[in-house]
């Protein structure tokens, strides 16, 4: 596995720890392939909505739609995935109807937790098998902004969470095609999403070496908001041997700042803690190393909002990282 | 008053506020929020703080970072409260949540054979360990376990990490209506566990809708849950009244619900809905705790000006090194500034009450002292 194979494969689910930014990573890896010239589908499987504020658009729902050229954007949920799911196998809407009410979502959710992911990661391979008239694949890349790590672990522990409790009918078939599909590498890269943070660093260490173990293929680990220096090692070094308040007034003075003493006390307290910062950073790079994947950086933005044009930026690094 | 004034006025407002009473008074707080923004760290900041006060206190963690754990004495998911080292009057203890479950089934149960029935059934260890909302609830369960024993004055608990932390909240209410409703009753309908869906037994609407379900699943699967649900049989009242009764316990005023969230407008939107669902349930919310702020260590200067002054200082590395300081000093502003606005948006026609922003530290917390650092801040004692 090498960084330029992060666009790769068919399917991309994006997965991390709650509060690493996935979704913001998801929708910048999906502006990275339109942008490398793949047709590519964004698929977001949690309702939030998140997609749709990021890109400013009209809440995403079942449909497919083009949001930018190139790039489909959609919100899957596991109620109108079972609707498709029995028209599609049965052609039976009268059946359809019957189930599809809260009760039998209630069902899916409740007695066979598995279920709901079937449904979920069904409507993905029906993204991603889907051929247009003349025999191409409709789409060149799918991302899923997946559900959290543990959930997609249980999953494929399980077409077993599914299989212990449904072990005859076709989702038992549909839930083997499914873990195919996951497990094959040329078609699914799991994309591990984290911060330079010991918490998720730990658990996306973990996560890689389980992940492995059922033999899913492990993209390239992406770390989210990576500090940048902002200082050579000689400045660094003048920092760490300890400049004095009257230095830092007269060099801000000299470049038209001026500060008082306690200022210059803040901002050498401030440069402390960012050379802290980037020493635990230098550590959890160092632990990352542990999973055995390659690891690609995207950097903290100081910007005023975090909008499409900071996702953008994001993406224009994935797209240096894929050449 | 305009709407924006308004905000302003209850933003400025709630920030004068601190969690000092909350943490004197009260006897159960819950600290919820979205996975990632320091629940666990709040959590047992608070708890030090209330022991400090010589409350005999309980914090009751979910998930905790194995340091964390480590330095709260935690090193095993038992379900049995632990001292912490060096800390007067605090306990803290790990959920485990299969336990929990086991000892819900075996308090309802009507003998010990029959709750051994019960959590040997296949159904059960899946559910047991993966039906949604069922770490919201056990949480909940043992919250009350502890409360009902007495032997604690403030019980804090922090909510498992799932993304939606309602799922907490609606635990209780899930649980019932499930109880209560049509799918559960069309299972306990006799005929149905033996298999004959297509008998004159089963309503018409419970035949087509076994039918239907065994089509997806086969119908061996549905026979056995069928089985598995009328075996709970005489022990719905039991988990209803319990329910009820933790729905209440929470609701009161003894009780207060901390909502924890980092400045990120993603977890601050998750904020929000929990602010707004604890009003709609009347639930008491002692406060907001944002962790992880920007504090500007220049407020009043331009962020522009500052990092064009940072990029023109060169030469010698001690110049460089103030101009990185000045550009430090700029990104802080114009991060401070996002977050200000996130902040501001979450809250938009809300009050939180209490605000206390957490500013970021160099390293995360992981011990005493740097929880006693953030339970400073929380009490209103110390602002930076």
């Amino acid at each position: 596995m090498e960084t330029r194979e992060l666009l790769d494969p068919r399917v991309l689910f994006v997965t991390g720890k709650g509060g690493v930014g996935k979704s913001t990573v998801a929708a910048a890896l999906a502006l990275a392939a339109v942008r490398t010239g793949r047709r590519t589908c964004l698929v977001e499987v949690e309702g939030r909505q998140t997609m749709a504020r990021v890109f400013g658009t009209e809440p995403w729902d079942f449909d497919e739609r083009e949001i930018r050229p190139d790039l489909f954007g959609m919100s899957v949920d596991p109620e109108a995935s079972l609707s498709e799911y029995l028209d599609m196998f049965y052609g039976a809407r009268r059946i359809s109807k019957l189930v599809v009410g809260s009760t039998a979502v209630e069902f899916a959710t409740t007695a066979a937790p598995g279920i709901k992911d079937v449904l979920l990661i069904g409507k993905v391979k029906e993204l991603e098998r889907r051929r247009e008239p003349d025999g191409r694949f409709a789409y060149d890349l799918i991302v899923v902004d997946a559900p959290p790590t543990g959930r997609i672990v249980n999953f494929l522990r399980a077409p077993d969470a599914t299989t212990e409790l449904v072990n005859v009918g076709p989702i038992r078939g549909q839930a083997q095609s499914l873990v195919d599909m996951l497990l094959d590498g040329a078609r699914t890269h799991l994309q591990l999403v984290t911060l330079l943070e010991e918490m998720p660093v730990e658990e996306t260490v973990d996560s890689a070496e389980a992940l492995r173990e059922l033999g899913v293929t492990v993209g390239p680990i992406i770390v989210n908001r990576a500090l940048e220096p902002g200082l050579d090692e000689e400045a660094r070094a003048a920092l760490v041997d300890g400049l004095d308040n009257g230095e830092v007034v007269a060099a801000a003075g000299e470049a038209g700042v001026d500060l008082t003493e306690e200022d210059a006390e803040r901002l050498l307290a401030r440069g402390e803690r960012h050379l802290h910062r980037l020493e635990l950073e230098e550590r959890m790079r160092e632990r990352l190393r542990g999973a055995h994947t390659p690891v690609a950086e995207l950097p903290f933005l100081a910007s005023r909002e975090f909008r499409e044009p900071q996702v953008s930026a994001l993406a224009d690094r994935l797209v240096e990282l894929t050449a | 008053m305009p709407p924006q004034r308004r905000d302003a006025e209850t933003l400025a407002a709630a920030r004068e506020r601190d969690l000092a009473e909350a943490i004197a008074e009260r006897h159960v707080l819950v600290c919820t929020g979205s996975g990632g923004v320091g629940k666990t760290t709040t959590a047992a900041s608070i708890a030090l703080a209330a022991a400090a006060q010589g409350r005999r206190t309980l914090v009751l963690t979910i998930d905790p970072a194995r340091r964390l754990a480590q330095s709260l004495g935690l090193s095993s998911l038992d379900n049995t409260p632990r001292q912490v080292a060096g800390v007067e009057h605090l306990d803290a203890m790990m959920l485990d949540m299969k336990r929990t479950f086991d000892e819900v089934i075996e308090r309802h149960a009507e003998s010990a054979d029959r709750a051994r029935t019960i959590t040997s059934n296949r159904f059960y260890q899946q559910m047991s360990s993966s039906l949604a909302g069922t770490q919201e609830y056990m949480a909940m369960e043992k919250l009350y376990d502890l409360h009902s024993q007495g032997r604690y004055d403030c019980l804090v608990i922090d909510t498992p990490p799932t993304r939606n932390a309602l799922d907490f909240l609606d635990a209780p209410k899930r649980l019932t209506d499930f109880l209560e409703g049509r799918f559960l009753k069309m299972f306990l309908t006799p005929g149905v566990a033996a298999g004959r869906v297509a008998s004159k037994a089963v309503g018409v609407g419970t035949g087509m809708f076994m039918r239907a379900a065994s089509r997806i699943t086969g119908s061996g699967v549905m026979a056995d849950l069928a089985g598995f649900f009328q075996s709970l049989d005489g022990m719905y009242e039991g988990f209803k009244a319990r329910a009820q009764a933790v729905y209440r316990l929470l609701q009161s005023p003894e009780s207060g619900f901390i909502v924890v969230t980092t400045p990120e407008e993603h977890a601050l939107r998750e904020a929000r809905y929990f602010l707004q669902r604890l009003a709609q349930d009347g639930m008491p919310t002692a406060g907001l705790v944002v962790n992880r702020t920007t504090v500007p260590d220049l407020p009043h200067a331009s962020a522009d000006a500052l990092a064009a002054a940072g990029a023109a200082l060169d030469g010698a590395p001690g110049r460089r090194a103030v101009g990185a300081l000045l550009g430090l000093a700029a990104a802080d502003l114009d991060v401070a500034h996002r977050e200000e606005r996130a902040l501001a948006a979450a809250l938009h026609d809300l009050d939180p009450r209490v605000l206390v922003e957490v500013p970021q530290r160099a390293e995360d917390v992981h011990d005493v002292e740097g929880l006693a650092w953030v339970g400073r801040r929380l009490l209103g004692e110390a602002v930076r």
